[in-house]
């Protein structure tokens, strides 16, 4: 009888299997990169809703690599928010998976598409059942190298250009990130995060925490994009393929950035007021700074783009809040956020895909020649917006209450004005992209290829219904195990040494 | 001490060299001598005085032994470092092929 | 606790406007399978339409602010996209500034629901009941506030309504910134001022300030208009001022006219859309220039559009004069208060009642009456508008004039039998306090002696003709204006003079650049920020890295403060 925590090095295991297989025999057989690359993230999402129910039944799960005992081996823990993260990464992974089948026909080397992909999958996945700090980095680097290589996958100009910004960018904010490890680990001799957060408890503070705390914020934020550490986004997020900047904007910055800062800040370290302000104040300022820029934006991709660092900042806004209710509606946005930005990257590919152009000046009238596609965009652009009763209202919604509720009448006005100006700028992508007058240019344009148009229906249908996500019976699965371990704070130590081995 | 303050000064020469040199390759030497520095810092900080090397054997007592275990966390970081040195580099070439300059400020048809 | 009334509820002013909201949905959907014939699409125009019906009765009758808002910001998408149906140039642009500004103000909804939530725990709307004395409820009460007046048009939210009035098809028009748009609008209104927050003076004054200023500023717009569609736009927004400003008296009387008012303005408002958008399908085209003599062509249509038009310009005996009555006396009760404002607020409301009537005038003469285009003119017009349209105007089909004179009617019962029906059924049952009239008009009286006015007048005129006229063409120094075109009589220009006098010259100038537009001013606002914003992104590596090393500086300094 396999003990039921061995399904946590699955998710890095599965996905680096997949990666291998392609790499290596992909090349000769055409069809292997599809065929396997769905597979393994169908498995994927698969064995996250299982991991969901045994969080649900069983409660938290731990796995120690190697069979050494905690805290001296690399432990792998499965708690709420892990499963939470692992259902959104290996969602979104798999509807990319799905468009990607048609839309990379475009570029050659499919195989060495599908690698990195699944490179990055296991990254990310590693990254969130990671219960040792320095694994956590190891695995985040997986990621990152792969999506520099992902993001230079075109390889012509701007694609290079945005990489290399990406690259050395996203190398410094690492180097932070080391540097704030070996601080920690100086202080506290140990990696694993729950004996960490044990003896950062009986200790003292000290500079070194604050010093720790700036690194890691500055790091952690370099990677979730946070103004002022966001500028590489919007030149690195479009220059991808489309179903790369669905992944990097849906699930690497969060899985990289936000759902680190959460576990760090709030299971390890311990959130405090300051510190709590502080990722308010971050959030604030992504939130207005980037949909202002994204508003006078005339590149499909790099409006969204911007919009994913001003949706970000709702994110970090309710997380930041540290009440029950906006870590909820956080959490919610975070997921809802992955769920809409993907499509609408989706559906950026899919224009592209069809017409040739990222130029929302030369589109028009989309809407007649791709019903499917301006329909999903529709759908996708009302829920970032915050309109009812897609999934984005309902988070914003929380999101705005729980920062009433706090006390924060400030930021609460900074999110409704926000989320009015996103509402003009989709209202400004649906009218020069999919409205008004059909173009003479676009006449022979056809709607895109079966299996893009399943993975971006399937996610509208998501954006669509994610409201339900919010009745209680569901949200008890869902939403309530993973704000309850950002809730109980560094209590997180004992729930982790006490797990299931 | 003083030792820990090389470092520091290894660390800002490396940032130094990415937040002012205009040329990309040296950028990305700016980055592996700061990387190094970390590196660096991480082996200092597992030092012991008069420590020796973490062998254990029955003959000798374990005292006053360096830790190992950043030695073996240095070795991962390294390797990362080369990886994403590896992929800088080339990105770096291709640059030049496409935009033909090594200068970074002339690098910049992505912005607003 | 029982489901239904944690969510719906069904009172006696729910039950009025869901009534009132079904019987417009019909009329519109009747009118519709006239007009939209041979439009693309029309199975998604007809889904919009059903599923704004189910929204709105939604919004009317829940019970829950969350799902209230729900129901209410879904009706603002509707807009957006029944908008969009528009044929017009600009039909996505304004269709784009409707949802923006309505949508906006959604937003700050939300703001005001979650500061109520703050201050009651709970969002039931029956329990919420709070007092205005703290900064923090005025603004819960502002937020909520805004939302009502974006919806029905209340200035300064209002620019989205004249645009939409014009590139909007005629009964998406009608249905939504006419009719359903402003019993939504003002029902939330007197919801949330009625029983949800016990309203202040303060609050009441800058209600009513809103309204008058709203009448004036509005109908001042209209007269100057070159557009059918867009003059009973800007009418739509006038006529929301009696509304709020009927509400703001905060007397039953006032409160009670208010209502009743946003019942009758969805009457003729919509009455004079309908006849509006039958003479745009036959003609063509809503500019005032090119229209008029369509009395001859579409005598249905003149005659419902005539009886709605002195509907809103509130001659008596119709139903506009009827609620208009009962806001000047709640406003003559206002006195009593102390404040010596009221005066203003009654001369802003006759004054946009005058004025309402003058632009009535020059509407009717430019369409129905006055001389018609010649024909070789209307058919070169009919053939750039896609030569949809028949060879020869014709009175417009059944299933349009059928909605028409049902609201004509309804104009002319609710009116004359204004305490019997209306005001008895729907409106009283629907407020709390007892109404008191202390002007008296009996309107059944009334109609009695002008009908017998009208029949002596008719006497006399038929008496009269009996020695002889002659009927000729109308000429000018001996010319006769039907053989030149560009010497016609339009109309168009009748109020083009109170343009230059000033200061209205340079207020209609700044109008006219959009100044007072809340819309453009933001996104001039805007795109201010995003030029600043757009030139700091100057794609160069160094300047990004040094944002973020200053960063981690100012975070440094942050916390070892």
């Amino acid at each position: 009888m396999i003990a039921i925590s061995h399904i946590i090095p699955l998710f890095v295991a599965i996905s680096l299997l997949g990666a291998f297989i392609i790499s290596i025999i992909g090349k000769r057989l055409k069809w292997i990169p599809d065929v396997i690359g769905n597979i393994t993230t169908l498995i994927l999402l698969g064995l996250s809703v299982l991991a969901m129910w045994t969080i649900v039944t069983k409660g938290t799960l731990v796995y120690s690599v190697g069979s050494w005992k905690l805290p001296i081996g690399i432990a792998l823990v499965l708690d709420g928010l892990t499963a939470f993260m692992l259902i959104t990464v290996n969602l979104i992974a798999f509807s990319v998976s799905i468009y990607s089948i048609s839309y990379m026909e475009r570029f050659t080397s499919k195989w060495k598409f599908y690698t990195l992909f699944l490179l990055m999958v296991a990254g990310m996945n590693g990254v969130v059942v990671s219960g040792d700090i320095f694994n956590l980095f190891v695995f985040l680097e997986i990621a990152s190298v792969a999506s520099y290589a992902l993001v230079a996958f075109g390889t012509e100009r701007h694609e290079l250009e945005a990489a290399f910004k990406y690259t050395v960018m996203s190398s410094v904010g690492s180097l932070f990130l080391l540097l704030g490890i070996v601080f920690l680990y100086s202080y506290t001799s140990t990696l694993n995060m729950a004996d960490m957060a044990n003896i950062l408890a009986q200790k003292s503070a000290s500079n070194i925490i604050i010093m720790v705390i700036v690194l890691f914020i500055t790091g952690f934020g370099l990677k979730a994009a946070l103004v002022p550490f966001h500028a590489w986004l919007p030149d690195a997020h479009p220059s991808a393929p489309a179903p790369i900047s669905a992944m990097l904007s849906g699930v690497l910055i969060k899985s990289l950035g936000i759902y680190t800062l959460c576990r760090i800040f709030y299971n390890v370290i311990g959130i405090n007021p300051t510190l709590s302000s502080i990722l308010m104040i971050l959030g604030t300022l992504s939130m207005v700074i980037g949909v202002f820029l994204a508003i006078g934006q005339w590149d499909f991709k790099r409006l969204l783009a911007y919009h994913s660092i001003s949706q970000i900042g709702y994110v970090i806004l309710g997380i930041g809040l540290g009440t029950p209710l906006g870590i909820i509606g956080g959490l919610f946005h975070l997921f809802n956020h992955s769920v809409f930005k993907s499509l609408l990257f989706l559906n950026s590919g899919a224009v592209e895909y069809a017409t040739g152009t990222r130029d929302l000046k030369k589109m028009g009238g989309l809407i007649a020649k791709m019903p499917v596609t301006g329909t999903t965009s529709l759908v996708a652009s009302m829920s970032i917006a915050g309109i009812p009763p897609f999934n984005g209202f309902w988070s914003k919604l929380i999101i705005i209450i729980a920062a009433v509720q706090a006390n924060r009448l400030g930021y609460a006005f900074w999110a409704v004005l926000a989320s009015i100006l996103t509402l003009a700028s989709f209202t400004k992508v649906m009218k020069y992209a999919f409205f008004g007058k059909p173009r003479k240019r676009w006449s022979e344009v056809k709607e895109v290829p079966i299996f893009m148009k399943l993975a971006m229906v399937t996610l509208a249908i998501i954006c669509v219904i994610g409201g339900v996500l919010l009745i209680s019976n569901i949200n008890q699965i869902f939403l309530k195990p993973a704000s309850d371990v950002l809730l109980e704070g560094t209590k997180y130590a004992d729930i982790v040494f006490k797990g299931i081995q | 001490m003083i030792i820990y303050l090389l470092c520091l000064m290894l660390f800002c020469c490396g940032l130094y060299c990415i937040l002012v040199k205009r040329n990309i390759i040296k950028i990305i030497l700016g980055i592996i001598i700061a990387e190094y520095a970390v590196n660096l810092f991480f082996i200092l900080v597992a030092y012991r005085m008069e420590g020796r090397a973490p062998i254990l054997s029955s003959e000798v007592e374990i005292v006053n032994m360096v830790d190992p275990l950043p030695q073996a966390l240095v070795l991962t970081s390294i390797v990362i470092g080369l990886a994403t040195t590896t992929l800088l580099v080339a990105i770096a070439m291709r640059i030049y092929e496409k935009y033909g300059t090594f200068d970074i400020t002339k690098i910049k048809e992505l912005k607003g | 606790m029982n489901l239904t009334t944690q969510f719906f509820k069904f009172d006696n002013l729910s039950m009025f406007v869901g009534i009132f909201i079904g019987i417009f949905f019909l009329l519109i959907i009747i009118y519709s399978f006239g007009f939209m014939s041979q439009k693309k699409r029309l199975i998604y125009y007809y889904s919009y339409l059903i599923l704004t019906f189910i929204s709105s009765l939604g919004a009317v009758f829940s019970n829950n602010l969350i799902l209230f808002m729900v129901f209410w910001g879904f009706l603002g998408l509707l807009l957006y996209l029944l908008i969009g149906f528009g044929q017009t140039e600009h039909a996505s642009y304004t269709a784009k500034k409707a949802f923006i500004i309505i949508g906006g103000t959604d937003a700050l909804m939300l703001l005001g629901l979650a500061i109520i939530w703050q201050l009651t725990g709970s969002l039931q709307m029956d329990r919420i009941n709070i007092t205005l004395n703290t900064k923090i409820a005025v603004l819960a009460y502002m937020c909520l506030a805004v939302g009502a007046f974006a919806k029905a048009g209340a200035m300064p939210f209002h620019t989205w309504v004249p645009d939409t009035a014009q590139d909007a098809p005629t009964p998406v028009t009608a249905f939504f910134p006419a009719s359903l748009d402003k019993l939504l609008g003002i029902y939330f209104l007197a919801r949330i001022s009625l029983y949800m927050f016990k309203m202040s003076p303060a609050l009441n004054t800058v209600l009513m300030m809103i309204g008058s200023f709203t009448i004036v500023a509005a109908v001042m717009m209209a007269l100057v208009q070159h557009d059918l569609k867009k003059l009973l736009g800007y009418h739509a927004v006038s006529q929301v001022g009696y509304m709020v400003l009927g509400i703001g008296t905060g007397n039953p009387i006032g409160i009670a006219g208010g209502l009743f008012h946003m019942l009758n303005n969805a009457i003729y408002k919509s009455c004079l859309f309908l006849s509006g958008g039958a003479v745009e399908k036959e003609a063509g085209t809503t500019d005032l220039e090119k229209l008029g003599g369509f009395a001859k062509i579409m005598p249905i249509s003149f005659i419902t559009f005539l009886i709605a038009s002195l509907a809103i310009s509130g001659v008596p005996p119709l139903n506009g004069f009827a609620s208009k009555w009962m806001i000047y006396q709640g406003i003559i009760k206002t006195a009593g208060n102390g404040s010596h404002l009221w005066i203003i607020w009654l001369i802003a409301a006759m004054f946009g009642s005058a004025l309402t009537l003058a632009s009535f005038m020059k509407l009717i003469h430019a369409v129905f009456l006055g001389q018609s285009v010649n024909e070789k003119f209307l058919s070169n017009q009919t053939s750039m508008n896609g030569g949809v349209i028949n060879n020869k105007p014709r009175e417009a089909s059944p299933a349009m004039w059928i909605p028409q004179v049902f609201l004509a009617v309804l104009c002319v019962i609710f009116g004359v039998f204004a305490y019997r029906i209306p005001l008895k059924m729907f409106i009283f049952p629907s407020l709390e306090g007892k109404v008191e009239f202390f002007g008296i008009w009996n309107a059944s009286l009334a109609t009695i002696l002008i009908i017998v006015g009208i029949i002596v007048g008719v006497i006399i005129y038929f008496l009269g003709t009996i020695t002889k006229t002659r009927e000729t063409e109308a000429f000018i120094g001996g010319e006769i204006l039907e053989k030149q075109t560009n010497m016609r009589v339009s109309g168009t220009e009748f109020y083009d003079t109170i343009k230059d006098i000033t200061p209205l010259d340079t207020i209609y100038k700044l109008a006219e650049r959009k100044v007072f537009d809340i819309y453009d001013i933001g996104t001039k606002m805007t795109f201010g920020f995003n030029k600043i914003l757009s030139y700091l992104h100057n794609g160069i590596l160094l300047t990004y890295l040094s944002w973020c090393l200053l960063g981690m500086i100012i975070l440094f300094y942050i916390l070892l403060r």
